[in-house]
């Protein structure tokens, strides 16, 4: 089972949108462990293992930071696309993620 | 060419921007500020239980008057000193960002901060603490020291000017000592400003940043950043957060302030603006009142798409989280549904502002949990003034009505392109 890190503000809508990205896995058979955080747990989430991190669009100024850290514990990391995070995005979100991992 | 000009304000004025707000100091302090938001949150609660919004003649009501000062106390060790966990969260904060012990740069800070107040000694108590620069009233000092003793810290750790003991000493021990010297320099520096010029750096620095004050609590103060916030949030980036770097230590000395003149009793609080005033009254539903589209949508919307968003975004709307209709709309860079996201908040924060200047609704001075639905949340924070909630259900039905023609323009788009009318070059509207 992989395991997704989402990064937003406060953790508050990616909470949201994580359930549109786990729905759209099991139609792919394809189960998920997904964490919704805000900015200022990466840092205390990057102790665990992770295997991936999806950093929200409303945050992407601070994009360069989270990469740097995720960059140092060597986790994949990449921006979320505007139009994939609304609760009706998860094709778009899956997609996302397949091209991160892979 | 609207797409155009979105994308070159994005390259050029909000992106930069909101480079800024990211940078080392200013997150240290919104981080250390939102660290003692629990502290502030129950503090503030004590607050309405001493003073509940019922009326007089009731018996809990006579029961809190006559015990108040007893039901204060958890607020008095809370949100009263918060500036003494806000100098603790940045100087932890700060130090954690440039990898050095944060454990030492938050003890570092709060002597910084307890050394610009002078102890007196009272007979039968011993030596007393003034508390009156430890609340709202300290709040620009605690920032300012906490930074200078972090930043003193930091140099001596990178200069290795500290004391190193053999590596057969635990890490912690080790730790504590490579503290000592940074430490001494700091507590000589403010207790020679404190103590040997006796300086009160309270009274000075409040000097120096009374008109941003006094500006942050006028109808233009109020506008500025609710514009801002909006603008931001169009090009998808998170406006409240970018903003509030700057501004949530001017709105939390408003909060801090009201409070302590509540908790004395006072009928009339001292500032207009403090942040729930924008949380409950302008954020209605989240940034740019979308509460408002998100009913416009739920009730006119034609096309198969909004009415499902309507559905799905209904929910979180009503708990003030908008990410999913703001890009789900989306808002972002759509110049239709950009226009009423600008002007709406303005109107709002317009009348917010008016109506609670000459008195017709109560200043907030409680902070209450953001995704609380806007009425209650209203209610709360205005210690329980009913007319607050009357204000929300205006300025909603105001919303509505701003949403609601450049709704329509942009589902009859939609209209138009889920009946595959809509064409590449054919857009004649």
């Amino acid at each position: 089972m992989k395991k997704v890190l989402f990064v937003c503000s406060g953790g508050m809508s990616s909470a949201i949108v994580v359930k549109a990205l786990k729905e759209e896995a099991k139609k792919h058979g394809e189960e998920l462990e997904v964490k919704a955080i805000g900015s200022s747990e990466v840092e205390m989430e990057l102790k665990d293992e992770w295997d991936v991190i999806m950093v929200a669009p409303q945050i992407r100024h601070r994009f360069d930071g989270i990469k740097r850290q995720a960059d140092e514990a060597g986790v994949p990391v990449g921006a979320i696309p505007p139009n994939a995070y609304t609760p009706m995005g998860g094709p778009a979100l899956y997609k996302t993620l397949k091209e991160l991992i892979e | 060419m609207m797409n155009r000009m979105i994308n070159f304000l994005e390259r050029t004025v909000a992106g930069p921007m909101a480079k800024v707000a990211e940078q080392r100091h200013l997150l240290a302090i919104r981080d250390g500020v939102v660290s003692s938001l629990p502290f502030i949150i129950v503090g503030s609660f004590f607050l309405l239980v001493a003073f509940p919004p019922f009326p007089e003649t009731w018996a809990i009501t006579a029961w809190a008057a006559e015990n108040a000062a007893e039901i204060l106390i958890p607020y008095r060790m809370t949100m009263f000193i918060m500036s003494l966990y806000v100098a603790f969260g940045i100087g932890y904060n700060l130090a954690n960002s440039y990898k050095v012990d944060p454990l030492s740069g938050g003890q570092i800070a709060v002597v910084a901060l307890l050394l610009t107040i002078t102890p007196t000694a009272i007979e039968e108590l011993g030596f007393v603490l003034p508390m009156q620069y430890l609340g709202g009233n300290g709040l620009f000092v605690t920032i300012i020291v906490s930074i200078i003793a972090v930043e003193i810290f930091r140099i001596c750790k990178q200069k290795e000017i500290t004391i190193k003991l053999p590596e057969s000493v635990p890490d912690s021990v080790g730790r504590s000592f490579e503290a000592l010297i940074p430490a001494t320099i700091v507590i000589l520096l403010i207790s020679a400003i404190t103590v040997l010029m006796g300086v009160n750096l309270h009274l000075l620095v409040q000097n120096i940043f009374a008109p941003i004050v006094t500006v942050g609590d006028s109808l233009i103060g109020v506008l500025i950043p609710v514009f801002l916030i909006t603008l931001f949030w169009s090009f998808g980036i998170h406006g409240v957060s970018v903003v509030g770097s700057v501004a949530r230590p001017v709105w939390e000395v408003y909060l801090l302030n009201n409070s302590e003149a509540a908790a004395e009793g006072a009928s009339l609080l001292p500032h207009i603006a403090p942040e729930p005033l924008y949380q409950w009254f302008i954020w209605i539903g989240g940034s740019g009142a979308t509460l408002g589209l998100v009913l416009v949508m739920l009730f006119f919307a034609r096309s198969k798409y909004l009415k499902n968003l309507g559905r799905t975004v209904i929910a979180p709307g009503i708990f003030n989280i908008n990410e999913p209709v703001v890009f789900g709309a989306p808002i972002v860079l759509n110049p239709i549904l950009i226009i009423p996201f600008i002007i709406v908040p303005i109107v709002t924060a317009t009348i917010a502002f008016t109506v609670t200047s000459i008195g017709l609704v109560s200043p907030t001075f409680i902070r209450a949990p953001w995704t609380l639905p806007a009425p209650i949340g209203a209610y709360l924070a205005t210690g329980g003034d009913w007319r607050a909630i009357i204000l929300v259900l205006v300025n909603i039905v105001i919303s509505i009505l701003i949403y609601l023609p450049f709704f329509k323009v942009y589902d009859n788009k939609m209209v138009a392109m889920e009946k595959g009318e809509y064409e590449e070059g054919s857009q004649k509207t």
